[in-house]
């Protein structure tokens, strides 16, 4: 021990050892001693020298360490400082705040010694083993340990638990440990475990990973809870995020209803604390991984649907309605509403009935769009607004005709704001940002709608006092050429594409306006700057479209005509050319990515997901169009009359196949209720016979009887009839007279059954018209039938 | 849909023998033609009533393929019943039957109830083992035995009602401790009378849909 203290003291007088020295006689010590204590001190003095001499005590006493592990299984103390001071080497976590030079040295070194940990997998092994050790002392460096080790080298890690028995599910038990530190480090833990890796997400969530998150999360308080709550969450998300498999299980384990209590917030919610805010967001992000769009479109529906029912989605209506709600939470709870009722016609019509408690009651969706064309309202909730907007009218074309009915004169109520009158307030004020937001949600109250498409060109708007009112496609045009900012005009643009597209009667609207078509072809032609190529291209879209879906019903601008315009007066190579400016654009394919709106500045703030479908459909037709003759036309045209024809036939043969499906069911039916009866006839036919037979062997006999006693009486002569003969006589006449009765009764009632069978026999002759099968049924009936007849 | 039991069951056996689509037609009442090879492990659920009771059936249907063993063993120790399949046309799969259950008598709890299934019984002729010596191979290792078809339905609700009918008995009879969920048990929200006579209503309910 004197050299022990020498070392660490420093008291000994001459040079001071370098650190690699003092570290390789420690080592020496932990190797060759054979005293326990004596290999816990030098243990113990590594780790006090770890961090100091990271570099060293990695380099030199990692495989001192790790024997240490395997062979002083019994010693707890000694197991802990050696996991302490390996932590020390591996970690990178501990180091104070130091330059970016430092910090990836530091990195690297973390990097270099997890690797030379892993490089034997048993060792990961030997640390879960050690896990199972319940003092204190081995399992929370342990953990740590553990921690620090998939921090720095995740994959491969993981994948050595992965294939250890029991590897993963021991890590579960953490969570289950009394003492907080370790349930809490274990969180943490867990959430470097379940990274990117869906194996091993599914094997947590099989351990019932999702019953013990929620019940920490509901101990701690839930929103109120502290970064315990957010450690939860974190490594639920982690769970979930793209794993369908385990987004099912939470499904059916029914713990979307447990969500609900997290968005209780009560009427105060001033001074919420930062945790708290932390916390709902984390929650709102649980959600809506379960109802992102990007899921399955049935496992959406059916966690849309459980979130009404279990009043989930009621609650987040709530705070979207509640005041003090601090801005970035109402804007991600907005965010949510969107996505669980997107699509879902129950939960949509729910929305549409929710109101704010203002005086009158407003309902909500009125309220919000207040938000999304006010200036002054933060751009990332204004987002939020159009995009819960475009989700409330996703695939829900009854409420896409309430939106428009607000602006149709017939059903506009003067008395109060509507949504409509806030769009065109939006789509004509001066806030580039309104009219391109107002823009996109009225052209998604017309999205696959051609009703709504049909009505819109109903609009009338009143511009000034005195001047006649112009309807709303034209001043969206007369917008248009007033050459607005780019916004502005590539919002209307989408709007018009959108509105006219597959709607002849609203192309023939727009081309009706003897301006629109010279603005286009000046707009195409143009030899534009940088910033003007999208609305070019966006303007040679519009023109396709009136190509495309023209119905030729205007002499001067038929699709021949408009054809040949564009090669006179922009010319065929350059109009297409013009139109892959959209979807070259550096914005276009971000956006095609996801339906919600997200830009990084409002500047960049110019694609709409919808739209972008819309384009993808519309390129190569208008392409093709724009390229055909007139005669390649027609020939088209014509086969596509034949195939419609061959269509035509083709549903009309399938219907009959469909008929002729429901009739050989109804028929399969009634030979199966045929052969019951006729079995069950059968069966009293055969009855009946024997009963007949039992009849007349009873008369053959009376009838011999009689005849015996006849033959007897004449030869006995007339006289010889006694009084008692004749009284037997006539009871057995009456006999025979009753008898007689019962064998008429019965074959009346045979003629009957014949009869009925006859109407069988005849009808599955019928069907077996149709029928090949039947023919099996009837065979033997016939055989009876003749039978029957026969003998009776 | 609340319930008065959960338990888990995993499905196990060769690659191809029709796992997935047990679980498929059972959870959807659907046949997959094609060999959707299972990676990993994947789940499904279904609501099931027995003696008058909903219980709720998880399933984990785990990959059959070599390479996926270490994974698919991590959720032996969890479940309460197994259905461990194999295809009465491919014989092999029907040889490694031993293997799988010394595997899972290795990792899961005692009690696990498991379920022998000799799977494909439609394709009677091109068959490669008896009916009888599937039963034999059950009769000597204390499983149950069923032969199924993904693919006409047949008795493939049996075969995962059966399996919890056992299961229900032994609650019944105090082997299974409920209230440790590690067991792949657990009680539902609304609390079972006990004791009734066991009777089984066939024929459970779809849960795919509401969850509430
Ligand atoms: N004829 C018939 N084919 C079946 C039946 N069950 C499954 N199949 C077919 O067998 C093939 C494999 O079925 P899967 O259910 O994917 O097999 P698996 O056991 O899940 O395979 P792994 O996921 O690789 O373990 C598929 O082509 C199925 O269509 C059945 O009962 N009858
Ligand atoms: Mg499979």
């Amino acid at each position: 021990m004197n050299f022990f203290r020498g070392v660490m003291g420093g008291q000994t007088a001459g040079p001071q050892p370098s650190g690699a020295e003092t570290i390789q006689k420690l080592c020496d010590r932990v190797a060759s001693s054979t005293l326990l204590e004596d290999r816990r001190d030098a243990v113990r003095a590594l780790k006090s020298l770890s961090k100091k001499y990271r570099m060293e005590v990695g380099t030199q006493a990692m495989d001192h360490l790790i024997n240490i592990l395997q062979t002083d299984r019994s010693d707890s103390e000694i197991l802990g400082y050696a996991l302490d001071t390996l932590y020390n080497v591996i970690s990178n976590d501990e180091e104070e705040e130091q330059d970016e030079n430092a910090q990836k040295q530091a990195d690297d070194l973390g990097t270099q010694f997890t690797e030379k940990f892993i490089q034997d997998p048993e060792h990961i092994t030997l640390l879960l083993t050690l896990l199972e050790e319940f003092d204190f002392h081995v399992r929370w460096p342990g953990v740590k340990l553990l921690t620090a080790l998939l921090k720095n080298q995740g994959v491969q890690v993981q994948g050595i638990i992965l294939v250890s028995p029991m590897g993963v599910s021991r890590l579960m038990d953490l969570l289950a440990d009394s003492r907080e530190v370790i349930r809490n480090d274990g969180l943490l833990l867990l959430q470097q475990l379940t990274k990117g890796n869906a194996a091993i997400q599914k094997i947590v969530a099989f351990e019932n990973a999702f019953e013990r998150l929620l019940d920490i999360i509901t101990e701690e308080g839930s929103s109120d809870g502290g970064i315990v709550v957010e450690d939860c969450l974190l490594l639920l998300l982690n769970l979930l995020k793209n794993n369908s498999s385990n987004q099912n299980f939470f499904k059916e384990g029914s713990y979307i209803q447990r969500m609900k209590p997290w968005f209780e917030v009560g009427d105060d919610n001033s001074g919420w604390s930062a945790q708290k805010v932390t916390n709902l967001h984390l929650m709102l992000q649980l959600v809506r991984v379960m109802v992102s769009p990007v899921n399955s479109p049935g496992a959406t529906a059916s966690c849309q649907k459980c979130m009404y029912q279990c009043g989930l989605l009621q609650q987040l209506c709530t705070i979207l309605m509640a005041t003090g709600v601090p801005a970035d939470i109402l804007t991600e709870t907005i965010n949510t509403v969107s996505e669980v009722i997107r699509g879902s016609q129950v939960n949509q019509d729910y929305f549409t009935s929710v109101n704010a408690p203002s005086n009158p009651p407003r309902p909500a969706i009125v309220v919000l769009l207040m938000s999304m064309v006010n200036e002054r309202q933060p751009f990332v909730l204004r987002c939020a607004v159009l995009y819960c907007f475009q989700c409330f009218l996703y695939k829900n074309q009854k409420g896409q005709g309430e939106i428009v009915a607000t602006l149709l004169p017939s059903t506009i109520d003067a008395n109060s704001i509507s949504a409509g009158q806030l769009l065109c307030g939006g789509l004509f004020s001066a806030d580039s940002l309104s009219n391109w937001c107002a823009a996109v949600a009225l052209a998604h109250t017309l999205q696959d709608n051609l009703t709504q498409k049909e009505q819109l060109l109903r609009v009338q708007l009143a511009t000034s006092l005195g001047k006649p009112p112009v309807s709303l496609l034209q001043q969206c045009t007369n917008i248009l050429s007033q050459g607005s900012k780019v916004q502005t005009r590539v919002g209307l643009l989408m709007l018009l594409c959108t509105w006219i597209s597959n709607c002849p009667i609203a192309v023939t609207h727009f081309l009706h306006n003897q301006d629109n078509v010279p603005f286009l072809t000046a707009q195409i032609s143009e030899n534009l700057g940088e910033d003007e190529r999208l609305v070019q291209g966006l303007c040679a879209l519009l023109l396709g479209i009136c190509i495309y879906y023209n119905d030729n019903s205007l002499e001067n601008y038929t699709k021949e005509k408009l054809k040949q315009l564009i090669e006179k007066r922009i010319g065929k190579e350059n109009f297409v050319e013009k139109l892959g400016f959209i979807t070259k654009h550096e914005l276009y394919s971000r956006a095609a990515l996801k339906p919600q709106p997200i830009f990084p500045s409002p500047e960049q703030m110019l694609f709409d997901h919808e739209f972008t479908r819309l384009v993808k459909e519309l390129e190569g037709l208008i392409t093709k169009a724009v390229h055909k003759s007139s005669e390649e036309e027609k020939k088209e045209e014509e086969v596509k009359k034949t195939l419609e024809q061959h269509d035509n036939i083709v549903t009309q043969y399938k219907e009959l196949i469909r008929e002729q499906d429901v009739q050989i069911q109804e028929l399969k039916e009634k030979v199966s209720s045929m052969t019951t009866q006729t079995e069950q006839l059968q069966a009293t036919v055969s009855q009946q016979q024997s009963q007949i037979q039992q009849h007349k062997d009873q008369y053959n006999i009376l009838k011999l009887k009689l005849g015996k006693e006849n033959q007897s009486q004449s030869s006995q002569g007339d006289t010889q009839v006694n009084g008692l003969q004749t009284e037997e006589l006539a009871q057995l006449r009456e006999e025979l007279e009753e008898l007689r009765r019962q064998q008429k009764l019965l074959q009346t009632q045979l003629s009957e059954k014949d009869v009925q069978i006859d109407s069988l026999v005849s009808s599955m002759a019928m069907l077996s018209c149709s029928n090949d099968f039947n023919f099996y049924f009837l065979h033997p009936l016939f055989v009876l039938f003749h039978y029957t007849i026969s003998s009776s | 849909m609340a319930y008065a039991y959960l338990f888990k069951y995993i499905i196990i056996g060769d690659t191809g023998v029709g796992k997935s689509c047990l679980l498929l037609q059972f959870t959807d009442k659907r046949f997959q033609p094609v060999h959707d090879l299972t990676i990993g492990v994947e789940f499904g659920a279904r609501m099931i009533t027995i003696d008058g009771k909903q219980i709720k059936l998880q399933i984990w249907d785990t990959a059959g393929q070599e390479s996926f063993r270490s994974i698919t063993r991590s959720y032996y120790r969890g479940a309460a019943g197994a259905l461990l399949v194999y295809d009465i046309t491919r014989r092999d799969t029907f040889n490694h039957l031993t293997t799988w259950l010394e595997d899972a008598r290795q990792h899961s709890n005692s009690n696990m109830v498991i379920m022998l299934i000799g799977n494909k019984s439609d394709l009677e002729s091109r068959r490669e083992v008896k009916k009888e010596e599937g039963e034999a191979f059950a009769r000597e290792h204390g499983l149950i035995f069923m032969e199924t078809s993904a693919k006409t339905a047949s008795n493939v609700e049996e075969a995962f009602i059966n399996t919890a009918k056992e299961i229900y008995e032994k609650i019944q009879e105090g082997v299974f401790d409920i209230n440790n969920e590690a067991n792949g048990i657990k009680i539902g929200p609304q609390h079972p009378t006990t004791n009734s006579p066991l009777s089984t209503s066939q024929g459970g309910q779809h849960a795919g849909g509401g969850c509430c």
